[in-house]
Order: structure tokens, then C-alpha cells, then sequence
């Protein structure tokens, strides 16, 4: 059974991109426009990963990955981030990965695999 | 003058006469053996305060004395018995009809045979008396009034004391032979031989006052050419008291002069003590005026004057002139301390202001950078979700099925942005690497660092890079995380771009103040023409990444008070290079 993954991003084109790259792998992809939309996902349905963009309107990434935490603690969370500098912050220490954005996905597609085995 | 006149009346005791010293202001008497005035002229009427109503018997010299207060009343029975003269001068009296005079009195006994004596007595008001010196005061006030426009005129100490040993030796002035300045040092209690001007001899006397005389010049001309007119001259006494010292700790009579503030005219006969003798030896003199200068009734020094090679004697008058000019002497060298003191204030002021300029200017310079790092940052970022939007899709659609060209056209465009992503890394690089303070660093350290970091990554590169590091530490103070990304985007430039296969060798060393990085190049004829254009495009052609990672690194560097540079070797290969300033460790 393919792994579900939950792709949340404010980014329509960026949730397009990330749902044709990792749906062509085998992954079962769901994206989300913000933080409050994925919360919503995530208590009614089961993900095993979550790829989580931080700068976004509303609920940002970081708070999003907290209330993440307390809704699917099971649930795998890579912060995916045009934004380095954040990797300092220790709340992003919460995230399984920490992910700089690149038009090359093959860093992303290799920290979910290895995210999803550690699991 | 008075005794010609004694005479003269005594022997014609004529009335004509006695008219004609009225008629001059100058009253004659004569005073009986029982002490009373019996004959008078007018003017001596009018000073003892005679007139028709005084009766005969109160003529008495002991009773007018009681009014006029001259002595000769109280005297008078001891000089008729000694023979002895009576002379009063500048007396001030109020006589019995109540006017004020200053009175000059002088009487003699009479040797005639008829006893008692004869006299003379003038009103010499304070006014008479000034005019006997109005030539002499006349001169002291042109000579101070000279000195003190050549005085005003500077405020340089050096100028302030010549102008003083000047008019204190100048004929036209004071006229000393030799005048010494002592200066206090206050610290050691010790007077130090400073300044001098005079002769050192007869022979250099003839030279500098015949030289002197030819020219004629006033005062004032000698004062403001004192520079021409003597320093030559000088030199040789000058050397002379540069060599004495005076200890004021010890009691003499300099000390007691510069302790009492009061001038001494020390003459052949006057008694010295050690320290003083021996000063006075040191000069080859036993005559010589020591005045104190005095400045807010602190000592600050001492003149010495003396007449060595004319002899002529001191007199107390040019004393008290060379103390009148001490006086002024003081006030200046006080003013010209205080114009030092205020200048160096005034320097340091300046520097102060320059530092604050620096200062100031490099807080804007930081501030700017600071907007201009924030500004790049943000544009870094939303650039960011762009780039990989259009890579990603390239990357996916390079995936499928596509004709040749169109797998070409979609491989360029992935290949493009991906270097532009590389480039927002370099500059979100340098901006993460301005957030930090600065520290003093080996520069020798960070280039070893950076070049093994660089040629670790650059797997592609075939380049031999040697490195030479300064025997001596390269202190340099800067942000580390900058000047480190500033010299490993160099050492990638030259490892990756510049000889991707060829040699070249990075040295550290010190140039004069700086600490210098050069990077020189061993290339053929033909790869030095590619060199130079390959430098030429990176460092003056608006040639894409490169140019930018450069600019930036240059950035850094001039920021850093540095700079970064291409130049000719001595065998005419290019090399570059990058100083930054050195610093004191620690």
C-alpha cells in the first residue's frame, strides 16, 4: 500500500509540482493551501507524512507543525522551506527533516524515503 | 645746586638776590642761634606760612616744624653743635596755614661768625617731581610698549621668549650684555638653563653690535627680525646654560629671589653662597641681575642679565625695568602655554571629529549594507518558490517522453536555474554571514581553511593549487564568516573557471601594513591569453554568476578595509591578489 503523504504549501503551483513528482514515484499525495486546512485533514483522515512549507498567511508552518504534533503524533512532518535560516529556530527541531527548497526535488524525495523507513 | 646757592647768599646776602631766587620759586632763610627764622624772601615766606599778622616770636623753626614736619626743628640744636648740614628732600607737609606741599629743604651753618643758619626750601609739587622723570619714564613706557606689541603678535613660546632676551639685551632697550632664561621644572624643583642671547665673547660682542649699529633699527624692527639678528650668535651661549641647572630644593639666594619674588642685583661684594656661586661661575661672571618670573604667583622662571663684556655696573633702576619686563615676560609665556595647550586640544578635537567622521561613516556603510543584505534576502527568497516551480516542472517533464530538442531546450532550462539557485545560496551566504561580530583572525588560518574546503568539493576540477603561508601571523580583524566566503568564492573561481587544469599557487604575506592573499598562476603563452580573458570577463565584463559572486567577495573585502585586484607578475602573468589591514593581535 503506497504512503500517504500530505503536501501543504500556500503555493498552488509548488502543491502541483510536489503532487505530479511524488504521485510519478508511488506516493498517494493530498495537498493543503495553509496550515488550518491541513489541521482539518489531518483529524479526519490518516497521512504518514507531512511535506510542510513555513512562510505562510495564517497559520505558519511552525505553528501548524505544532497543533500537527498534538492532532498525528504517528505523523511524519519534513519542513520544506525556501527560507535556511529557520533551521536555527529550535521549534523547527520538532520536524523529522529540515529541507531547503530546490528546483532539483531529488533531496526532498530522498529525505521522505528516509524519513518514512526510520518510522 | 642748593649749596652754590648757600654759598652765593651768604656771601652777598643781598636783597636783589634773595628777589631773584623768588622770582625762581626758591626761598631763602636764615634762622638765629636761638632756632628762629629772622630773614626770609617771599616764596620762603609764603611755604613757612608768614604773613604781617604772625607775631615775631612765633618764628620759632621748632613750632613751624610742628606744621611742616621736616625734622630740621627736632635736629636743629644737634646740627648747630656738630656743624653738620640739614638736607630734606620730597618732604610732604601741610604747613600752618593749611595747603599741602612737598617740600626740598637744605640749610647749612653759618661759618660767618653770627651763628645760627642759612637755607633754602622749594615747593616741588608731585607733578614737578614726575617731570624730572618723564624722559626716563617716557622711555621704560615705550620699551614696554614695544615689547608688548611683539608679544601680542605670537603665541609661540619659542618667539615670545626671544622677543623678551631681545629687548632685555637690545641697546635700544635694556642694553644687558648677556640675558639667560632659566625655565622651572616643577617636578624636580629644578630651574633648567634654557634660552640665551648675548655675545660669548669681546670679539663675537664687536661682531654683533657693530653688525647691530649699521643697520640702525628701532626696537620694533629688532623685535620682529630677532630671528635674523641673532640666532647665530646665540647659539654658543645658549649651548652654554643648556648645561646648568639650578636645585631648587636647596637654600641660596637664587632659591630666596625666586621664592621672595623680589629682584637681586648681585655685585662683586656680595657675599654668595655655594649654589649661587657656582651658577654665576658657570656664566664667568660675579656681577649679574636675577629677576623671578612670576605668572598667577607661581614661579615659572628666572632671568639672569649681566654686563660682562662692557663692565659697565648694574644699576637697581634696570633691575627693576628687567623685573617690569619679566612681568610682561610671564603673562606671555603663561598666554603662549595656554595657546599650546588649547592647540593641542584643538588637534586632538580634530581628531576626535575625523575618528567620529569614520566612525559615522562606516555606521551608514554598515546600515547600508545591512538594508541592501535585507533587500537581497527577501528578493533571494521569492525568487526561490519561482525557481523551483519552473525547474521542478522542467526535471518532471524531462521525465516523460520528448523529442531531442525539446529534452535539450528542457535540460538548459533545469541546468539555468539550478545555477541561479547557486547564485541566491552565495548571497544568502554572505547575508547569514553578516549577522555576526567581528574578531581579530589569522588570515594565513582562514585561506588554508577555505582552500582545502574549496578543492575538497570541487571534484570536478583538475586544478593543482599550492599554497605558501606567511612565516609571520596575518592578524586581521573582520567577520569571519564573511572573509571566508569571500575567499573561498576566489579560490572556486580560480579552481573552477580560471584553470580548471593548470597551476597555480596561493601565497600569504605581509605587505607593509597589509595582510596580503595573491593567487599567481603558472601558465603557457597560450593559457595566459586565456587567463587574462577569463579574468577580464570576471572581473570587468558583466559576465553572469561569476561576476556577481566576485563583486560580492570584493564587496566583502573592501568592506573589510581591504581590497581585491588583478595584477601583472614579474613575468607578466596575472595574478589576484587581496589585502586586508592588519591588526594587533588581541
Amino acid at each position: 500500500m503506497a504512503h500517504r503523504i500530505l503536501v501543504v504549501d500556500d503555493e498552488a503551483l509548488i502543491r502541483l509540482l510536489y503532487e505530479r513528482e511524488l504521485g510519478s514515484i508511488g506516493y498517494e499525495v493530498t495537498t493543503a493551501e495553509s496550515g488550518t486546512a491541513a489541521i482539518e485533514m489531518v483529524a479526519d483522515d490518516t497521512f504518514d507524512l507531512a511535506v510542510l512549507d513555513i512562510e505562510m498567511p495564517g497559520l505558519d508552518g511552525l505553528a501548524t507543525l505544532n497543533r500537527l504534533r498534538q492532532a498525528a503524533p504517528q505523523m511524519a512532518v519534513i519542513l520544506n522551506t525556501a527560507y535556511a535560516i529557520y533551521k536555527a529556530d529550535f521549534q523547527t527541531w520538532l520536524a523529522d527533516a529540515y529541507v531547503v527548497k530546490s528546483s532539483d526535488l531529488q533531496t526532498l524525495v530522498d529525505q521522505i524515503q528516509k524519513v518514512l523507513e526510520n518510522r | 645746586m642748593y649749596t652754590q646757592i648757600e654759598n652765593e647768599v651768604e656771601r652777598l646776602t643781598d636783597q636783589p638776590l634773595l628777589e631773584c631766587l623768588g622770582h625762581a620759586g626758591i626761598g631763602v632763610f636764615t634762622i638765629d642761634a636761638d632756632g628762629s627764622i629772622r630773614q626770609f624772601n617771599d616764596t620762603a615766606a609764603e611755604i613757612f606760612g608768614i604773613d604781617d599778622n604772625t607775631p615775631w616770636d612765633d618764628l620759632s623753626i621748632t613750632r613751624i616744624d610742628t606744621f611742616l614736619s621736616t625734622g630740621l626743628g627736632d635736629k636743629f640744636p644737634d646740627l648747630m653743635a656738630s656743624g653738620e648740614p640739614f638736607v630734606g628732600t620730597a618732604i610732604g607737609c601741610t604747613n600752618p596755614n593749611g595747603r599741602f606741599m612737598v617740600l626740598n629743604m637744605s640749610c647749612q651753618p653759618r661759618t660767618d661768625g653770627v651763628g645760627g643758619m642759612i637755607g633754602v626750601v622749594e615747593e616741588v609739587n608731585t607733578s614737578g617731581r614726575r617731570t624730572e622723570q618723564v624722559p626716563s619714564l617716557i622711555r621704560e613706557l615705550e620699551l614696554l610698549t614695544e615689547v608688548s606689541a611683539a608679544l601680542s603678535s605670537s603665541f609661540e613660546l619659542d618667539r615670545v621668549l626671544k622677543v623678551i632676551l631681545t629687548a632685555a639685551t637690545a641697546s635700544q632697550g635694556l642694553g644687558f650684555n648677556r640675558v639667560f632664561l632659566f625655565l622651572l621644572d616643577s617636578e624636580n624643583q629644578k630651574l633648567n638653563g634654557h634660552l640665551a642671547i648675548g655675545p660669548s665673547d669681546a670679539e663675537d660682542a664687536g661682531q654683533i653690535w657693530s653688525g647691530l649699529e649699521s643697520k640702525r633699527q628701532t626696537l620694533r624692527d629688532l623685535l620682529s627680525s630677532y630671528e635674523d639678528s641673532s640666532r647665530q650668535h646665540d647659539e654658543p651661549i645658549t649651548e652654554l646654560i643648556r648645561h646648568i641647572g639650578l636645585d631648587l630644593s636647596v637654600e641660596s639666594l637664587v632659591k630666596g629671589v625666586c621664592e621672595s619674588g623680589r629682584w637681586a642685583n648681585l655685585e662683586n661684594e656680595t657675599p654668595l653662597d655655594d649654589p649661587t656661586a657656582a651658577l654665576l661661575d658657570a656664566l664667568g661672571t660675579r656681577c649679574m641681575a636675577l629677576v623671578p618670573l612670576i605668572s598667577k604667583g607661581k614661579l615659572i622662571g628666572l632671568l639672569a642679565a649681566d654686563n660682562l663684556i662692557t663692565r659697565v655696573p648694574i644699576s637697581n633702576d634696570s633691575v627693576q625695568l628687567l623685573q617690569l619686563l619679566a612681568n610682561q615676560a610671564a603673562v606671555a609665556m603663561e598666554k603662549a602655554r595656554l595657546y599650546d595647550e588649547q592647540k593641542k586640544r584643538a588637534r586632538e578635537l580634530m581628531r576626535m571629529n575625523s575618528l567620529l567622521k569614520e566612525s559615522q561613516d562606516q555606521i551608514i556603510k554598515i546600515e547600508k549594507m545591512s538594508i541592501i543584505g535585507e533587500l537581497t534576502s527577501a528578493v533571494a527568497h521569492e525568487l526561490r518558490n519561482p525557481l523551483t516551480i519552473i525547474g521542478g516542472f522542467a526535471n518532471l517533464m524531462l521525465k516523460s517522453e520528448l523529442s531531442v530538442d525539446l529534452r535539450d531546450y528542457l535540460g538548459i532550462i533545469a541546468s539555468e536555474v539550478r545555477r541561479t539557485e547557486e547564485v541566491l545560496e552565495h548571497v544568502l551566504d554572505f547575508h547569514r554571514s553578516s549577522q555576526h561580530e567581528s574578531e581579530t583572525l589569522n588570515l594565513s588560518d582562514l585561506v588554508e581553511k577555505n582552500l582545502k574546503l574549496c578543492l575538497g568539493r570541487m571534484h570536478q576540477s583538475d586544478a593543482q593549487i599550492s599554497l605558501s603561508l606567511a612565516s609571520e601571523k596575518l592578524m586581521v580583524y573582520g567577520i569571519k564568516d564573511q572573509l571566508a566566503h569571500a575567499a573561498y568564492q576566489l579560490f572556486r573561481l580560480v579552481a573552477g573557471e580560471l584553470i580548471p587544469s593548470g597551476s597555480a599557487e596561493v601565497r600569504t604575506e605581509r605587505r607593509e601594513n597589509n595582510a596580503a592573499v595573491i593567487v599567481s598562476f603558472e601558465c603557457d603563452d597560450r593559457a595566459r591569453l586565456q587567463l587574462t580573458r577569463a579574468l577580464r570577463q570576471v572581473f570587468t565584463d558583466n559576465k553572469a554568476s561569476q561576476r556577481l559572486t566576485i563583486m560580492v567577495a570584493g564587496e566583502t573585502i573592501k568592506y573589510h578595509g581591504g581590497n581585491l585586484g588583478v595584477a601583472a607578475g614579474a613575468d607578466g602573468a596575472p595574478s589576484i591578489y587581496f589585502e586586508l589591514p592588519l591588526c594587533e593581535e588581541g
